[in-house]
């Protein structure tokens, strides 16, 4: 089987409203995907920027897949919450992006969006917060987002590192 | 030269260049380098403390610590793959060691020369009473294993403040990563790997023998070049 290396780390996020936020993230591949070792989820410390208007997590991320097939490469998926000083938690943004299909370094910028939510809701999160969230987390790396209004959000950065094994034994170009 | 290799070398050679610190001066700073269980150092130190420094007294307000690294690592498997863990300290009025920032990066995978800049953040208490405890007795929380910068697991369970950065630079060689069929970077992925080559000769149709030769030869030119 061919193997993939995912090495690297969630850096931080920049361009969100407020500061204090930290990121839950998870990785999805398809069926003929097989995650060998490393953790496939997690969430990334709360970060408080002293000076910067960039939170940094520096988050590590070391997986090793095993694949029968490219169908399903997988992707990243982002959750990005702000967390206030009584330690609730709001939704500040959702976000995916495919790991590149070349190996080497890469610099990854991940665009987020988060549900607008109806006129109401929008008057009633402006003066009390809390946001609307998805009912479905899947929606996120999903195509059928239709009927769905959201807004734009910040960034979340990410450098990773992909290394193949024995693609080219079954003559996969990349 | 063993013709079938199981390991691969990662030979590391750079520097903790610089640092931008505003709010504090007199820094130094420890590295050590975290790496999962198949992984062995063959050479060079696996952790250092640099010297102390004041910033500079221009606009830049730098701090330069230009410290060496130099080390080489051993590996079957790339998962573990080796993080550098950076702590800077400094000095606070009574004189004793005060952590000033963590910070964490992975050895770049691809060989070359890389800079990375890393966010340094210092964990935050956990609870209002920690908070006046730690500034009744002006010490500062510290994370006791420093390595758990270099982890992914419980870190939703901390708060922290970044403040500053550091300025890395790795040059990085590796050596048989091909030859077990690793592609780290897109331009090796035309030579197949020596199974790949072996596994293409035994395979193929005595028609395509001649181009499974031809591949191997590649192979071979490719190993007298290594």
């Amino acid at each position: 089987m061919a193997e993939v290396h995912v090495i690297g780390q969630i850096v931080g996020g920049s361009g969100f409203p407020s500061h204090s936020l930290f990121c839950k993230w998870g990785i999805h591949a398809g069926g003929a995907w097989k995650v060998i070792a490393g953790a496939r989820e997690g969430q990334t410390q709360v970060d408080l920027p002293q000076n910067d208007a960039f939170a940094a997590w520096s988050h590590p991320i070391d997986i090793h897949f095993a694949t029968k097939g490219l169908q399903g490469w997988p992707k990243l998926k982002f959750e990005v919450y702000h967390q206030d000083e009584f330690g609730r938690n709001e939704l500040y943004g959702y976000g995916f992006c495919h790991l590149p299909t070349s190996p080497g370094m890469h610099n990854i910028e991940c665009v987020t969006w988060r549900p607008a939510g109806t006129a109401r809701e929008q008057i009633a999160q402006f003066f009390i917060g809390g946001a609307p969230q998805l009912r479905n987390p899947d929606m996120v790396h999903s195509a059928e987002r239709y009927a769905l209004s959201t807004t734009a959000m910040g960034k979340v950065h990410l450098q990773l590192g992909i290394i193949f094994r024995n693609f080219d034994r079954y003559g996969v170009e990349c | 030269m063993a013709s079938n290799p199981t390991v691969f070398l990662l030979m590391l050679s750079g520097q903790i260049e610089s640092g931008d610190f505003p709010e504090f001066d007199d820094l130094y700073v420890k590295y050590n380098f975290v790496f999962g269980p198949d992984w062995v150092i063959t050479s060079g130190l696996e952790e250092g403390i640099s010297q102390v420094c004041k910033k500079s007294q221009d606009g830049r307000q730098l701090f330069v610590w230009n410290f060496p690294l130099e080390v080489t690592f051993k590996s079957t498997n790339p998962h573990g793959w080796p993080q550098l863990v950076v702590s800077v300290y400094g000095l606070d009025f009574s004189g004793t060691a005060v952590v000033r920032g963590y910070g964490a990066v992975h050895v770049p995978i691809a060989p070359g020369r890389h800079q990375r800049i890393l966010p340094m953040f210092v964990p935050e208490s956990s609870s209002r009473f920690q908070k006046f405890t730690s500034w009744l007795l002006s010490r500062r929380p510290e994370f006791v294993d420093v390595n758990v910068v270099a982890r992914s697991e419980g870190r939703e369970v901390t708060r922290v403040r970044s403040q500053g950065h550091i300025k890395v630079t790795f040059n990085a060689i590796t050596r048989d990563m091909k030859k077990l069929g690793y592609d780290v970077t897109p331009s090796t992925i035309k030579i197949p790997g020596a199974d790949t080559a072996a596994a293409l000769a035994a395979t193929s149709a005595p028609a395509a023998a001649g181009a499974a030769a031809a591949a191997k030869q590649t192979t071979e030119a490719n190993e007298t070049v290594t």
